[in-house]
């Protein structure tokens, strides 16, 4: 069976709950010097409760622009949006903004720590948002630093980190409310090879704990990992695919790959 | 909230030095402000502190003497009644001049309530039975002073001699002239020499009400009036006199001090505000990624203007709070008493005045921070990962400049200061709001100088005024005076308290000189009176009669109908102006009498006024009168006192922005500046681009705030003047030289703290510019962009 | 298989089943498991190239068996074959015939023909890291070799997105 199939197909009707996230239709114009830049233009998509998907494309598809009005950070211009069953994209910013507390984690590529905070007060910064006492806070923060093998950081000042240690830290930032949906925004864009292992392990970690991922990526190892790929192209979706590993039979490197001989 | 605690905290700690900037800021407005509305407060309304340092009484009663006065602390609203003391009439005499006295007995224990506050010498002494305490007010102008002696005449004739042995304040009564008898402390026994019969002399009770607004205390006089004047004809109360007369008589009518009150009110309100909207509008700008992180994360943009505006409102509060102390302590044991003798002490502020002022720094504060607050609530929380586009281009003029070879540094640092625009915006107008204010102020300054140094400037050039008498006839006088090698000239004179026509007020119509040799008159408009009909005006007296330079009038002065042809307009310091100036030949051409003349001097330069006087009186052995001029500018070295105050307040505050728009615009450098050097710029050639884009808008800055305060300054001092009835004219100006001299220390200071903050830019390593994963560097493509077209120059 | 041969015999004499033992040793998982016939076939016409010569070892228990040894042209073969460079795998391409050829005869759309081809990338790509994540960290040629497909992987779909920004 693959990963893909223990998800429930989104029913017609926003007010699906076995669906998470539902867009339709989204449309998003940009107007700069009176020239209108139509960044989406009709996005259909759907996420289940707890799926991972990764949205791939060229530079310049729509994706970071998809993430971040899902994710309410700047308004659709038409279409609806749900999430959890309830409508959401005639939203104001403050009710986006609370909303984003509970429900709604964001990795980015530059990690964009608050760097007038220790690594501390970021993670504990989105649970006192969103109501935790103090105590509650520290004590989730020092799990997830813990989890993520950073908790000998938690005094530290961003800037003294490493890219891994940084994106690491937005990552026990995001998950500080266990939200339901985490939005990444290339999220190992900017790290190297190893750390970019070290983050996809923490996300399937993630993943397999029941969170849902979407995820904008480059990275076709990245992607890989995901339950389903979106092809963003011109801000259309150009391909909404599965994906299905190589038969099980294939076993060995030496079957996957062959070598010239 | 916890959240919102929790970001303020960190921002708090993360950047203390803008965080002490705000509140340094704050502080030294509000000493400033406290400091400024202590000392002209205590100059336009000395009672207050007066009465509550000599724990004044509320209502002074005059009875006849033996009255029994026992009755009154029973009576309603009395709080408190003070020892009875026995007061006499007298006459001061000093030559030919009598001046009306009240001796007021006394013992070595001063009095618990109406307490005389000592200035000098000491108190009532049982060592020094021919003691006396003279009133300050009333001491200044009969010129005594402590050690010299004195004679009190009696009414009955007896001369008493009398040794001032110290000079106090009181609130008892207004000051001299304005109020008399003029007021001597003795002790019993003198009070009984000068007048023996005991019937003569009265009883003065004070008292403390319980409610002391003015129609309580009116009730309670009445209360007492009718008590104890009856319907007999026998009126035991003699007269009285209320807190709120003596008020009414020192309140000072000097309209100028109550401006400048106003004018660093105004300060206050403009360049406050502006230096602290700058500071927060300088932390927004430079946090506008993390504030859209904290959008991202769930801050609502409400919550992001609440924050700002609480974390700087407490920072104003504080800030306010250390200021209040700050001047607490600055004042506790100053107290400033101007050459003229007129008590300007200090006393603390009423809590009204300090909550008015700390509240208002405060509420400022949150107002400043509003705008810059509301723009970060704007901020989107995608600029948080989207690079902003870069800003700017080469202008055609920086493209022309590279173009002649001009040194790329310069080209760079005037292109950054003129393609920021909001940036660069606010550190202009930082730094000219403060500029301006300064500029105001130190013309405010030269103005007052200006009437000290040449009295003649504002119509006072004679600084001596002699009257014959006593046992000197004119001739004599004259004499005198014409052989006295410190007087320059003399102009005879009179002057005559006349009736407005209509009946509705007087003015002083004042002949000196004649019309073929007038006295110098400060001429403003118009031209000096040369024929017998022709007069000269103060402003005062213009605005009185609602006519202008240029009109026939026909008072009757002295008597005598006299038309007149106003032919100029003079500054005039007496009288709020109303005062009319004519030659005497205008007067005897009118058929007008000889009246009692006085001869107005005019010393040489360089003769102290109160030299001349003592060797005028010395040579008529004290026969002669000799008044000093008083001059407005005596006043108003408080005020000298409170610019000083102000410039410094306002040096800070210019600096507090420099530093502001210095600390964003390094920000914003730090990636160029790593590319600037990689490509090949030496670090002295960074630094100078830095320097240069700082000094261009300080520049600017300093010199557009000189130009606004030369503008408008005498604007407002003119307006004053017009007002006071002065007349308009009196602003001087400021030296070409000491304007330079402004100029030149700002930009140097500017500079400097340009140079201190572009070598610590300069310095930081270039990886440090270059790698900043946390940042994406805008500017960075259009520093590139520039050294681009260096290249294919 | 001819060139691996070669390299192990370069080493040290070698019989054939001795030289599969030590071609599973040397690649691990990274080499499909040869099977000792091929070996044997193989052995046999290096010999009659004359890279290889070969003599029968006397076995008192077992069959005699035959050890194998590189000849000095052997040798000058394996040094010309390791001296010449290796082209890499993308210089003729059958995806890219397809893509090019198949909208001219009518069969499939080209965008079919992209996402298909992508679905099936990532299929391979997600094998590859599980493979990586599964794979022995001691085997380092085997990890190499997922390391390396991975890379070429990535760059094909890279290249994919280029002909979609070129050709849709």
């Amino acid at each position: 069976m693959s990963r893909s199939e223990r998800y429930l197909p989104c029913l017609p009707g926003g007010a699906d709950t076995a669906c998470l996230l539902r867009a339709r239709q989204l449309v998003k114009v940009y107007r700069a010097d009176g020239v209108a830049v139509e960044a989406l233009r009709g996005i259909d998509l759907d996420l289940a409760v707890g799926e991972f998907v990764a949205i791939m494309g060229p530079s310049g598809s729509g994706k970071s622009t998809l993430l971040h009005v899902l994710g309410g950070l700047e308004p659709a211009t038409t279409g609806e949006i749900w999430l959890r069953g309830r409508r959401v994209d005639g939203l104001s910013r403050s009710g986006w903004a609370i909303l984003r507390r509970r429900h709604v984690g964001f990795v980015f590529q530059f990690f964009n720590l608050l760097s007038n905070m220790t690594v501390a007060d970021n993670v504990e910064l989105p649970a006192l948002l969103a109501g935790a006492s103090p105590r509650q806070a520290r004590k989730r923060r020092e799990e997830l630093l813990a989890e993520l093998g950073i908790a000998d950081k938690a005094g530290a000042a961003p800037a003294r980190l490493s890219g891994g240690e940084q994106q690491r830290v937005a990552l026990a930032r995001a998950l500080a409310n266990e939200p339901s949906l985490l939005l990444a925004d290339e999220p190992t864009g900017n790290l190297d090879s190893s750390n970019t292992r070290d983050v996809l392990r923490l996300l399937r970690r993630v993943h397999d704990g029941g969170q849902a991922i979407l995820m904008v990526t480059h990275d076709a190892r990245v992607a890989s990992l995901a339950d389903r790929v979106i092809n963003l192209f011109d801000g259309m979706v150009a391909d909404d695919a599965t994906i299905v590993p190589l038969p099980r039979s294939l076993n060995g490197v030496g079957d996957v790959l062959e070598l010239r001989g | 909230m916890r959240g919102t605690l929790r970001w303020a905290r960190a921002d708090l700690r993360a950047r203390p030095s803008q965080a002490l900037l705000t509140l340094g800021v704050v502080a030294g407005v509000v000493a400033a402000l406290v400091l400024s509305t202590m000392l002209l407060q205590g100059a336009v309304n000395p009672w207050q502190q007066l009465f509550a340092r000599t724990h004044g009484a509320d209502v002074l009663i005059y009875f006849q003497n033996g009255t029994n006065t026992s009755e009154l602390s029973s009576l309603p609203g009395v709080r408190q009644v003070g020892r009875p003391y026995e007061a006499a009439s007298a006459t001061l005499e000093q030559g030919p001049v009598q001046s009306p006295v009240e001796l007021r007995g006394m013992t070595p224990v001063p009095p618990a309530m109406s307490t005389p506050l000592i200035v000098a010498g000491t108190w009532l002494r049982s060592s020094e039975q021919d003691g006396a305490v003279i009133e300050a007010s009333f001491a200044a102008a009969v010129h005594v002073g402590v050690g010299d002696k004195i004679v009190v005449d009696g009414i009955d004739g007896t001369s008493v001699p009398m040794r001032v042995i110290g000079i106090a304040d009181t609130a008892d009564q207004g000051f001299y002239p304005q109020w008399t008898p003029g007021l001597i402390w003795v002790q019993h026994g003198l009070l009984t020499a000068v007048e023996p019969h005991q019937s003569e002399t009265q009883e003065v009770v004070g008292l403390r009400l319980d409610d002391a607004s003015t129609v309580a205390t009116g009730q309670v006089v009445q209360t007492i009036w009718n008590l104890y004047n009856g319907p007999t004809e026998n009126s035991a109360v003699l007269r009285y006199s209320t807190w709120q007369q003596v008020q009414n008589s020192m309140a000072s009518n000097d309209r100028l001090l109550g401006l400048l009150l106003a004018l660093f009110g105004v300060i206050a309100l403009v360049a406050a505000p502006c230096a602290i909207a700058n500071v927060t509008a300088g932390s927004v700008l430079m946090q506008r990624q993390d504030i859209g992180m904290l959008k991202a994360l769930g801050f609502t943009p409400g919550q992001v203007v609440g924050m700002l505006l609480a974390e700087q409102t407490a920072l104003g509060a504080a800030g306010a709070g250390f200021g209040l102390v700050a001047a607490r302590i600055m004042t506790s044991s100053a107290f400033v008493r101007p050459p003229d003798g007129t008590p300007v002490g200090l006393a603390p502020l009423s809590g009204s005045w300090v909550a008015l002022i700390g509240g208002g720094a405060v509420l400022t504060v949150a107002i400043a921070t509003i705008i810059p607050a509301w723009r970060a609530g704007q901020v989107s929380p995608v600029a948080a990962v989207q690079p902003t586009p870069p800003r700017g281009h080469l202008s055609l003029i920086a493209r022309l400049g590279l173009l002649v070879r001009l040194p790329p540094a310069l080209v760079l640092g005037a292109r950054d200061s003129l393609t920021r625009r909001l940036p660069s915006a606010l550190t202009v107008v930082g730094l000219a709001i403060p500029m301006a204010m300064i500029t105001i102020a130190l013309i405010c300054w030269s103005t007052i100088d200006g009437f000290t140094r040449d009295p003649g400037r504002i119509g006072l050039a004679a600084a001596v005024t002699v009257t014959p008498g006593g046992g000197l006839d004119t001739a004599r006088t004259l004499n005198l005076i014409s052989h006295d090698h410190q007087v320059l000239a003399y102009y005879p004179g009179a002057e005559f308290d006349t009736l407005l026509p209509g009946d509705n007020g007087t003015f002083i119509a004042r002949a000196v000189g004649y019309s073929s040799r007038p006295y110098p008159f400060q001429t403003v408009q118009g031209r000096m009176f040369d024929a017998p009909n022709e007069a000269v005006a103060g402003q005062g007296f213009l605005t009185l009669m609602h006519i202008g330079v240029g009109a026939w009038i026909s008072p009757t002065i002295d008597g005598v109908p006299v038309i007149l042809h106003i032919v100029g307009r003079t500054i005039e310091p007496d009288n709020n102006g109303d005062v009319l100036d004519f030659g005497l030949d205008a007067l005897s051409d009118a058929g007008g009498g000889g009246p009692q003349l006085f001869y107005a001097l005019v010393l040489k330069p360089g003769v102290s006024p109160a030299a001349a006087r003592a060797t005028l009186l010395a040579a008529s052995r004290d026969e002669l009168d000799v008044q000093l001029v008083a001059n407005p500018a005596d006043g108003l070295e408080v005020v000298k006192v409170v610019i000083v105050v102000a410039v410094a307040v306002l040096a800070v505050i210019g600096l507090a922005n420099l530093l502001t728009a210095a600390a964003v615009g390094q920000r914003d450098h730090l990636h160029e500046v790593g590319v600037l050097k990689a490509l090949g710029l030496t670090p002295r050639q960074v630094t100078a681009t830095l320097v240069v884009n700082t000094t261009i808008l300080t520049a600017i800055g300093v010199a557009s705030g000189t130009v606004a305060g030369l503008v408008i300054a005498p604007r407002l001092i003119n307006m004053q003047g017009q007002t006071s009835g002065i007349g308009s004219g009196i602003a001087a100006s400021l030296p070409a030289a000491t304007v330079v001299e402004i100029l030149a220390i700002a930009l140097a200071i500017a500079t400097t703290a340009a140079l201190f903050l572009a070598r610590r830019t300069t310095r930081m390593s270039d990886s440090a510019h270059l790698r900043s994963p946390n940042r994406p560097s805008p500017p960075r493509r259009h520093a590139l962009d520039n050294v681009n077209s260096l290249r294919t120059r | 298989m001819r060139q691996p041969l070669l390299a192990l015999l370069a080493k040290e004499p070698a019989h054939g089943y001795e030289l599969k033992l030590a071609l599973e040793a040397t690649f691990g998982q990274a080499y499909p498991s040869p099977n000792i016939g091929q070996i044997y076939v193989t052995l046999k016409r290096l010999e009659q190239d004359g890279l290889v010569c070969s003599q029968d070892v006397e076995q008192t228990t077992r069959p005699n068996k035959r050890v194998y040894e590189l000849t000095p042209a052997g040798r000058e073969a394996l040094r010309a074959w390791v001296e010449e460079p290796s082209d890499g795998p993308r210089i003729r391409d059958e995806f890219f015939i397809k893509l090019i050829l198949a909208p001219m005869a009518g069969i499939a759309d080209r965008i079919a023909l992209m996402n298909a081809q992508r679905r099936h990338y990532l299929g391979l790509m997600r094998k590859l890291t599980d493979l990586q994540a599964d794979a022995d960290r001691a085997d380092t040629a085997a990890r190499l070799l997922i390391e390396g497909a991975v890379l070429h992987l990535q760059a094909d779909l890279d290249w994919l997105e280029r002909c979609q920004e070129e050709l849709v």
